[in-house]
């Protein structure tokens, strides 16, 4: 299984305003940018070349596993408004 | 949207709705708070509902009515190598009648129907709404702030069922500082396998279902995994500290690649077809990380108040989170019945609380967080057992040794006499 099929499984109802922001000057740099490995849905993307943390907020699982290993401070992290983002039918 | 409510529960999870079941029935005006397209819509788990007395309670016939997958019957716990598997199966005909040991359920199909029957009560649900923020008056907490639905709320009593990030708690000033060693990431895949299929390799008939429990197959992270059978499909996943998947270096969905890969796992799944891929996140700091779980206007209740442990052997959550939901919904009920709403009324939910099995249990098994903080658990040990067994079966023409002699060469050649020690007196204050 890879994750870009797993993420297909499940359904979003995406939102036009991002729930988690990233402060990309503080991601230039941390150290270890665990986000990218870690995140379960694999919503972070390093580019090495222009040194630049990129998200992509529409496929977030809203596990918050992000909002506690970033020890540097760099996410405002929020749950989508009411209605928007992950929306499990099974689980 | 500027109403006034008696209580307002932020969360329509197990805690939140049976809190507003049981306001509802008192004749409370209860207003429930849901971020969800519908409730359970954000939930996920395991996926294993236990037995729970104060649900069997309030709901005397809720597994004829509840959209329950499969009673638990067969209880599996498994040490795995990359190449072996050392299982303990318990199977208990004294599991097989109500009230059920526990129930594999799918969250947005209980969640919901849960919800729904608070508001059958008389409570009412708002979905939709994500809790942004507190109101306060008087220096107490008033009610909410929502968006999705644009509104201010207002209670007498708010009662938080936010969930393990619990964002209210945190505004209300009663979270201690998430550490990423004792918060867990679960990850599942939901898989669909035809019903007979599933009884086949299982072994199971009817409705019996099975629990299986790894350890050893999360790589070089505390952790574990697990597999649920629920009617036609099967849910597999693990769950890893943060802080060592963090150190590990590994994306979670990799370990999890690596488990249904297992020879073992892999022959239990096979032909199935992927259905849902979720994450969630489980306190485990058990009693030590707790938050303040009451001040003026609020109590906090579920995983948003820390009540979930683990011993290794129980995952136990989903029952602490209903059983406090009611015991905060009591102590409103009193609190509304002399009028007052500062913590000194609300206290009565901590001391209901310490009363009932919920923090007994977390007391119990205070040191076992310690104890799962033990590396060797996760990956040594299950060798160690491995490597017993494997000497014990296999024929070769050597000269055998005794079983004991046998384990302690084993256990010597991978931990050291100071490591078996040093393990043995944790895991002993934790389980013993």
């Amino acid at each position: 299984m890879n994750i870009e099929n797993l993420q297909q499984l499940t359904q979003f109802q995406i939102d036009e305003q991002p729930h988690i922001i990233v402060n990309k000057e503080i991601c230039k740099t941390c150290d270890h940018r665990a986000c990218v490995q870690s995140c379960p849905a694999n919503c972070y993307t390093w580019d090495e070349e222009t040194k630049l943390l990129s998200i992509v907020y529409e496929t977030c699982l809203e596990c918050g596993t992000c909002y506690i290993i970033c020890d540097k401070g760099a996410l405002d992290w929020s749950y989508p408004r009411g209605g928007y983002g992950v929306c499990f039918r099974l689980t | 949207m500027a109403k006034y409510y008696d209580v307002i529960i932020v969360g329509a999870g197990p805690a939140g709705s049976l809190a507003a079941l049981k306001l509802a029935r008192a004749g409370l005006n209860v207003c429930l708070v849901e971020r969800g397209k519908y409730p359970g819509a954000k939930n996920m788990f395991g996926g294993l509902l236990h037995n729970t007395p104060v649900l069997n309670e309030m709901l005397p016939d809720f597994w004829e009515r509840a959209p329950l997958e499969r009673h638990v019957y067969k209880k599996v716990l498994a040490f795995m190598t990359p190449e072996s598997a050392v299982s303990l199966t318990f199977e208990n005909e004294n599991f097989e009648q109500p009230p059920y040991n526990g129930h594999t359920v799918f969250r947005p199909a209980f969640d919901s129907w849960l919800a729904s029957e608070a508001v059958r009560e008389g409570a009412l649900l708002l979905t939709d709404c994500t809790a942004e923020d507190l109101v306060r008056k008087d220096g107490r907490i008033a009610g909410v702030t929502v968006k999705g639905r644009e509104g201010k709320l207002r209670s007498n009593i708010v009662i938080a069922a936010d969930g393990v990030l619990s964002f209210m708690a945190e505004k209300a000033g009663l979270r201690k500082e998430f550490k990423a060693k004792v918060i867990g990431v679960g990850i599942k895949l939901l898989l669909g396998l035809p019903e007979d299929t599933i009884n086949e390799r299982f072994h199971l008939v009817r409705d019996e279902g099975a629990d299986i429990s790894f350890v050893g197959t999360t790589a070089n992270m505390r952790g574990g995994g697990f597999l649920y059978t629920n009617r036609e499909s099967i849910s597999v996943g693990m769950v890893v500290h943060l802080d060592s998947l963090k150190a590990s270096g590994k994306a979670p969905y990799d370990v999890l690649d690596e488990l249904l890969l297992h020879p073992q796992v892999r022959k239990l799944i096979k032909g199935a077809v992927p259905l849902e891929y979720s994450a969630h996140l489980i306190p485990e700091g058990g009693i030590k990380a707790m938050p303040r779980v009451y001040t003026d206007g609020m109590m906090v209740a579920g995983d948003a108040a820390g009540l979930c442990y683990t011993n290794g052997i129980n995952l136990e959550g989903i029952n602490l989170a209903m059983t406090s939901g009611v015991l905060a919904a009591e102590t409103a009920i009193k609190a509304l019945e002399v009028g007052d709403y500062t913590a000194r009324t609300l206290s009565l939910y901590k001391k209901k609380l310490d009363e009932s099995f919920i923090i007994k249990d977390m007391k119990t098994f205070k040191n076992a967080a310690g104890m799962m903080h033990l590396e060797r658990l996760f990956q040594t040990y299950p060798q160690v057992l491995a490597g017993i067994m494997e000497k014990l079966y296999r024929v070769e023409g050597v000269p055998r040794s005794k079983l004991l002699r046998l384990a302690r060469k084993e256990a010597l050649k991978e931990v050291g006499l100071k490591g078996l020690v040093s393990d043995g007196i944790k895991i002993g204050r934790a389980l013993l």
